[in-house]
């Protein structure tokens, strides 16, 4: 009785440390970091917010950052923990280093992508206003992808459509075959509605399913569920490689290379002009954080970007456009895109 | 044979001295996770994944496999003893479970959920080797027509947990379905119900629910209700078995067990195949379905055949749900995205080459899940004695302990107290529900599977713009749709029957 007892508590115990560990990172140390020059050193354990949930795109990049910055010893010394703040759907924890204050601002950063803006101005009163955006790392654009060997599901695959050519595509729906798009949320669906709007139809004609991540569009695409998904190059080039999926549309104003040149741009299957959508990852931070270590963080990341790794392990690996913008480029950015974002949703 | 040739191999890799030990840890770590209310293998994977990165990659997928897969195990554990289902899968599990402990025969029904699991687990493995790559294809076959009726399938099983007051039922399935439908619709990005709240904005999340309802309902109750429960208790315990052998299952037993076990393992492998439906979908179908034969006693009271269903469908789903992952590098489920985001740490890229550019690895993996199996039942049958201590723990002293229980496995699921509001709120809730005598596992139920039934359907629509022949078209939905119409008519035209039958015998 009592050795369970005694387990039980120990079991308990175990469990509460491990469940703890990932937020208890920030409680060590309390000195501020800026030294008597005013400039800012980090003293104590640094917290990255991730408002996506582990193993995903966002979650990666927040890594990756932190790994380069703690091995090239670009902290102090310092530790960073990722925590992953899903709550809310990322929400809340953008609110939370919204709202930051005192020595903590300095310590708290923030993945923040476009992805992450487009909800957030829509759903919430926050603005990209209430942070400092202390850099943009990297750009990314997007691809339409097919798989015209997947079960006929979708009226347009029935009727014969060639899910190939997009050309074709844009007819059949003018001719009243419904095409079915598929794609994440955020980004895919701006990007869809300027495709839309491009090619002039309407909703009724050329549909579109959100799906909860990118990977599940394609799964969806495998299936033949929908006719064309929209992607980002590295979540699809393992399809592509296998030949699962096929490049049919670059989203952009040139070309892709290497196993995506294949795909044309809007402009040359017809009148159109090209649909070019920037999908941007950035790092924010309090607005309360001091200028000082904006100015270190600023200089931090353009550091990070600026090695071999960064570039090798991350960007050549998922395909992205290296883009470093340092803090003052980059707010002057994102304030314009946030702007041009709510313009056209009719947003205040 | 190709494929027997591959898993020969595989269990070469498999059977290495530190491939059995890893095995081993995650199938003893993956019990005890498991069996905590809410910290389920979601959490525990996500807590040993960075302890792993030191093990090459087979190892460490050896053990992050054998960690979920006695997850399934151990979630049937605390459903059984406590009425608290470790995860959402065992809420099934619970409904026979807990009342078959109180019969006083906790030992049999931790015993027929351990013995369940292994067979269907069994099963979901080996139709897994044989097919492969295959069954994932197969997954991709459903579209969301199939899926939406799958999911209408499940559906029905709400129907007969609804008890004897339909009007209560069908409120506290209508009251599931509407916490569920709080938060961002997943379509169209749109807020439903969030009251300008942020946090409500991302939804009631699932775990916390879930173990507030069940978990801390009981906390309550047993508060309320304690002088009566350590009377009841003191004139039990004389009763309650103790050791492995006493809880051995009599042939008699078996015989119940057995036909149900198989058939949900079968069918919950193929539930588990299907993308992002999982092991809570494979528990409640295979529960759904088993009501539709004969059990010895009626399901909810304590039946074997209840618990033997839910728990072989679940633990095959769990099995099928790696056909996807490894031969599409499609997650199931958030386990499976954990696990996906650990192969890419390593420097895998899943994706449909996985299976040719790594073999080792694939099938390493495959024939470790036979070992963890083995190992997990071994395990799980040896603790039984220690489990069923539990139940003789007096109230005053469980009370604490599942209050704290509950608040770790409520805040752990997002590392906020978010979690642990909605666990106090949903257990004072629950607790007044079952106090006016409306049954809370219908609302449970619905919670679970409204969303996705939602999203399905939705989908469908989208797809067909709005036209219901999509249900219809092809001889797949024909056959679903057959089975959902059986499954709700069958009472129907029975009671209509017996009411003929009563007027003639008046006449």
């Amino acid at each position: 009785m009592k050795k369970l007892m005694a387990l039980t508590l120990a079991l308990l115990m175990t469990l509460s440390l491990a469940a703890c560990g990932g937020s208890s990172g920030s409680s060590t140390g309390s000195s501020s970091g800026s030294s008597d020059s005013g400039e800012f050193v980090p003293t104590k354990t640094v917290t990255w917010i991730c408002t996506s949930s582990a193993g995903g795109g966002s979650d990666i990049f927040s890594r990756k950052i932190s790994e380069i910055m703690t091995s090239e010893n670009l902290v102090n010394g310092q530790t960073i923990v990722v925590s992953n703040e899903t709550d809310g759907s990322g929400e809340v924890g953008r609110n939370k280093i919204a709202t930051m204050k005192g020595d903590d601002a300095n310590y708290n950063l923030l993945t923040f992508n476009s992805g992450d803006l487009m909800p957030m101005v829509t759903n919430t009163k926050n603005r990209s206003s209430n942070f400092r955006i202390l850099a943009i790392m990297a750009v990314d654009k997007q691809l339409l992808f097919s798989c015209p060997a997947s079960d006929s599901k979708t009226d347009y695959a029935k009727a014969g459509g060639d899910q190939t050519d997009f050309a074709a595509a844009i007819e059949a729906a003018q001719n009243g075959t419904f095409v079915v798009i598929g794609g994440s949320k955020g980004d895919d669906i701006t990007t869809y509605q300027k495709l839309l709007a491009e090619v002039g139809l309407s909703e009724d004609q050329m549909g579109y399913i959100t799906y909860d991540s990118t990977s599940d569009a394609i799964t969806a695409a495998l299936g033949g569920n929908v006719d064309f998904v929209i992607s980002k190059p590295a979540a699809a080039s393992q399809y592509v490689e296998s030949g699962d999926l096929s490049p049919v549309l670059a989203l952009s104003t040139e070309r892709f290379s290497g196993n995506l040149a294949d795909a044309p741009t809007l402009s040359e299957i017809g009148d159109y002009e090209d649909v070019e959508v920037p999908v941007w990852r950035g790092v924010a931070a309090p607005a309360a954080m001091s200028d000082a270590a904006v100015a270190f963080w600023s200089d931090a990341l353009g550091k990070v970007a600026a090695t071999d790794s960064w570039h090798t392990d991350y960007l050549e690996k998922n395909q992205l456009i290296d883009e470093y913008k340092d803090t003052a480029a980059a707010t002057e950015y994102v304030t314009a895109y946030e702007a041009d974002y709510m313009a056209e949703n009719g947003l205040s | 044979m190709g494929n027997f040739l591959s898993l020969l191999a595989g269990f070469q890799v498999a059977l290495a001295p530190e491939n059995i030990g890893a095995c081993l840890l995650g199938a003893v770590l993956g019990l005890i996770v498991g069996a905590m209310p809410g910290i389920g293998s979601l959490a525990g994977c996500a807590l040993l994944l960075p302890l792993t990165y030191k093990f090459n990659p087979t190892t460490a997928i050896i053990m992050l496999g054998a960690l979920y897969y006695s997850n399934m195990y151990g979630g049937s554990f605390s459903a059984i003893l406590l009425n608290i289902p470790g995860d959402s899968p065992a809420i099934t599990t619970a409904l026979d479970g807990y009342p078959m402990a109180r019969k006083g025969r906790p030992g049999q029904a931790l015993m027929t959920a351990n013995l369940a699991s292994f067979i269907g687990g069994t099963i979901g493995i080996l139709i897994l080797t044989l097919t492969a790559s295959g069954l994932a294809t197969l997954g991709l076959k459903f579209g969301y027509a199939e899926m939406t009726l799958i999911l209408l399938i499940a559906m029905t099983s709400i129907s007969w947990l609804i008890g004897e007051n339909p009007i209560k039922g069908i409120v506290i399935t209508m009251l599931g379905i509407l916490v569920a439908s709080i938060g961002m619709d997943t379509l169209s990005g749109a807020p439903r119900y969030e009251f300008g709240n942020m946090y409500l904005l991302g939804g009631v999340p699932f775990t916390p629910f879930i173990i507030g309802c069940v978990g801390f309902a009981q906390v309550i109750k047993l508060i309320n209700e304690r002088e009566a429960d350590e009377k009841k208790r003191a004139g039990e315990d004389s009763k309650t078995k103790l050791s492995i052998r006493d809880s051995m299952l009599t042939k008699h037993d078996l015989k119940r067990m057995l036909p149900p076990t198989i058939r949900s393992g079968v069918m919950g492998t193929f539930v588990g195949v299907l993308p992002g439906s999982g092991a809570t979908t494979g528990s409640m179908v295979g529960y759904a379905v088993q009501k539709k034969f004969k059990s010895e006693e009626p399901l909810g009271t304590g039946a074997i055949e209840g618990i033997a269903a839910s728990e072989a469908a679940n633990n095959a789903a769990a099995a099928g749900a790696f056909a996807p992952l490894l031969a599409l590098g499609i997650p199931g489920s958030g386990t499976g995205a954990v696990l996906l985001g650990g192969l890419m740490m390593w420097g895998l890229n899943p994706g449909p080459l996985l299976f040719d550019s790594n073999p080792e690895f694939c099938w390493g993996l495959i024939s470790s899940m036979y070992m963890a199996n083995v190992f997990t039942l071994l395990v799980a049958v040896l603790v039984i004695p220690f489990l069923i201590k539990i139940l003789s723990v007096p109230v005053k002293y469980m009370i604490p302990i599942i209050t704290c229980v509950c608040i770790v496995g409520a805040y752990s699921t997002s590392n906020s107290m978010y979690g642990v509001v909605i666990m106090f709120v949903s257990g004072i809730v629950g607790y007044l529900l079952d106090k006016n005598g409306f049954p809370t596992a219908p609302m449970l139920l619905a919670f679970v599977l409204a969303p996705m039934l939602e999203k399905n359907m939705r989908k469908a629509f989208i797809a067909s713009q709005g036209s219901l022949r999509i249900f219809v078209d092809s001889p797949l939905k024909l056959v679903l749709l057959a089975v959902f119409l059986v499954l709700v008519l069958t009472p129907v035209v029975k009671s209509i029957r017996r009411k003929m039958k009563a007027r003639k015998a008046q006449a």
